[in-house]
């Protein structure tokens, strides 16, 4: 998906890599531009004009680039320049840059099967020496989650677009044998690994949790659906729905997390004494017992009245030992 | 072919100008081919010439330059300034430059479709994240040496970086560009006091994120937890070296908190068949025939907080300090939802 968040230094990222492809002289389509950079075919444009304009009244009195803007009304991009001295190959990475390449590489690497830890450690040596020489490199270090090997099994399943079947444990706490699911998209997300997959039964996609399932198989025989082919998968691990109620929370610091966690219906605001209050969405509010109770007051329900009462219930609950209700956070 | 249009005004494109400016100081500098000065500069580049008056006062102009000149060196691009050994009191003989092969890429260097193809999934990791501006940034550069591949074994899966803590970006700034930092931090039994950390390294255990850097008052490394700091990052006033950790000093430290995990054991009864059980995966051990699962960890807290989230699925054994803290918790969640 095209990155719409453009900010100034991204434009200027965007010029740099724009000039070092377009050096070469030959004509290049502005849609193909805009998909090998990600973005929309208007910055492309942009940013190509920009380059064509680029001139230094005292020193040099033609820009150093030309542009046909004829062609580039057609959708085409043809730069030709007039000197060597020009930029013209790719630039470095700045150390921020580079550390957070890094880091997601480092993640990577924590993900079984994914890549070789070879392959990993020679990217972060390039990354390294791709380093102005004068900058340094910041460090960033993950432990990884649970290297369940059922990611595997997912991840073959989704590369050769098979169904897989497992043992599944369900919101009742019951274990369901031989569960089809058509899966098709891996979510590694800190501590837990989540699969998007389509549900034969329910005929929807659902968010299915990888520590949840056993005994995972690749079902050779069974190709996953037209429908989960053309199935839209949502971002979110949660998708609300019209029903959900609003529910007002209170959080110190160590529970700020949850605003990110919960894409709250309006901004947080403070509230005094490093406390943020802010509205989300929730679906059924006896799951939020186990989401507030966890931080053991840091974080709290203001309204309303049933959901402060699922809180207080599911906390009751632990203290006196009595069997609590399944949580359900994902399917 | 056609000189660029008359027709094609900058001002229908909105937040261009920056950009623009930052382009053309790159290439100026790139192509005069000798260090130029400040007057050379800020009269030689559209954006600044505009406004640039000879002979006369520059200042703002000039620490627009001082800015951008900022701006670049955090995408990558180092303008060196270099005041002539002559002229060693006279700032206005500072000249600037960019060395070549400060700015380009290393030619041995070359990366293969896989290896952008890597790289494009670790930017993507921090999608909506703490770090996702810099990663998209870097991954546009690297792009405009190849076509990223399109491999089957990575295909299908979205590897998610959570760090959702205020302060993650801006330390890793500070980390990148070796700064002292300032927070307010509240430790777990609520006594509060600003912390002047060095830092050296961000880490995440248990799900943590956790900065390692050394603490100006106490004179030793220490961890910081990033979500018990109460105050964004501050940097100091008073001009404070930045004390870089030694490589054995930063591998010590981590060592030691590692070795904390290894010592302090919890022993946990889980009920079978329960959302703990398969979450700790209880039915893979071998101690699953009397439920105990022996866990190590490096910070109580947080660990309570992990048994709290299972509610009456978790009995803690041991140590009683846990178990209290796990209960005082469920207390507190009690009194404040009456």
């Amino acid at each position: 998906m095209p990155n719409s968040n453009f900010k100034d230094s991204d434009r200027f990222n965007l010029m740099l890599a724009l000039t070092a492809v377009l050096i070469d002289g030959a004509e290049y389509k502005v849609e193909e531009l805009a998909k090998h950079f990600d973005v929309s075919e208007d910055e492309i444009k942009q940013a190509v004009k920009v380059i064509s304009l680029t001139d230094f009244i005292q020193i040099y009195s033609e820009s150093p680039y030309q542009l046909s803007s004829e062609d580039l009304e057609d959708g085409i991009v043809s730069l030709t320049f007039k000197d060597d001295r020009v930029i013209h190959d790719v630039s470095r990475l700045s150390s921020r840059q580079a550390s957070a390449l890094a880091a997601g590489l480092v993640y990577l690497s924590s993900l079984p099967g994914l890549a070789e830890v070879g392959e990993i450690e020679e990217l972060q040596m390039i990354l390294a020496k791709g380093l102005p020489s004068m900058d340094t490199y910041g460090v960033i270090e993950l432990t990884p989650g649970t290297a369940d090997a059922d990611i595997a099994i997912v991840r073959e399943a989704i590369s050769k677009e098979l169904s897989i079947s497992c043992d599944y444990l369900n919101l009742k706490g019951e274990t369901k044998a031989g569960r089809i699911i058509e899966p098709l998209r891996l979510e590694p997300q800190g501590e837990l690994t989540y699969v998007k997959g389509w549900c034969p039964e329910t005929e929807m996609v659902k968010s299915f949790r990888i520590d949840r399932m056993r005994n995972a198989k690749v079902m050779h025989e069974r190709p996953i659906s037209e429908s989960a082919k053309n199935a839209e998968v949502p971002e979110e691990i949660y998708t609300p729905g019209d029903n959900d109620v609003v529910v007002t929370l209170e959080v110190e610091p160590e529970a700020y997390g949850l605003i990110s966690d919960y894409k709250p219906v309006e901004a947080a605001i403070d509230v005094g004494n490093y406390v943020k209050r802010f509205k989300i969405k929730v679906g059924d509010v006896r799951n939020l017992g186990r989401v507030i109770a966890r931080f053991g007051g840091a974080a709290r329900v203001i309204e309303p009245k049933q959901a402060r009462e699922a809180v207080r219930d599911f906390a009751l609950q632990a203290l006196g030992g009595k069997p609590g209700k399944t949580p359900k956070d994902a399917e | 072919m056609i000189e660029p249009d008359e027709d094609f005004n900058l001002d229908e494109y909105t937040n261009i100008k920056k950009p623009e400016r930052l382009f053309q100081i790159t290439v100026l500098l790139l192509f005069a081919g000798k260090p130029l000065s400040k007057h050379e500069i800020l009269s030689s580049i559209s954006a600044y010439a505009n406004e640039y008056k000879p002979g006369g006062n520059n200042k703002t102009l000039e620490r627009m330059f001082e800015r951008d000149k900022e701006t670049l060196r955090h995408n990558g691009v180092q303008v060196e300034a270099i005041i002539p050994a002559h002229e060693d009191e006279n700032n206005q003989a500072t000249v600037y430059t960019i060395k070549a092969d400060s700015f380009y890429w290393p030619k041995d260097l070359q990366l293969t479709s896989r290896q952008l193809a890597l790289l494009n999934l670790a930017a993507e990791a921090w999608a909506g994240g703490s770090l996702s501006g810099a990663a998209s940034k870097g991954i546009t550069k690297l792009r405009s040496m190849g076509i990223v591949g399109e491999e089957s074994d990575i295909i299908g899966i979205a590897p998610k970086i959570v760090s959702n803590e205020p302060n993650f970006r801006e330390l890793n700034n500070a980390l990148s560009d070796q700064r002292v930092v300032q927070f307010d931090y509240r430790k777990p039994d609520g006594t509060v006091g600003t912390r002047t950390v060095h830092p050296w390294l961000l880490r995440q255990i248990a799900g943590q994120w956790l900065v390692l850097g050394f603490d100006q008052d106490q004179q030793e490394p220490r961890n910081f937890m990033l979500r018990r700091m109460l105050t964004k990052i501050s940097y100091p006033r008073s001009k404070t070296e930045y004390r870089a950790g030694t490589q054995a000093e930063i591998d010590a430290a981590v060592a030691a908190l590692d070795q904390l995990a290894e010592k302090q054991i919890a022993v946990l009864k889980i009920k079978p068949n329960s959302e703990a059980w398969f979450r700790y995966e209880m039915d893979l051990t071998e101690n699953k025939d009397n439920g105990e699962l022996r866990i190590g960890y490096s910070d109580i807290h947080v660990l309570a907080e992990q048994i709290r989230e299972y509610a009456n699925q978790i009995k803690v054994v041991k140590p009683e300090a846990l178990a209290q803290l796990v209960r005082e918790g469920f207390e507190k969640v009690v009194d404040l939802h009456a």
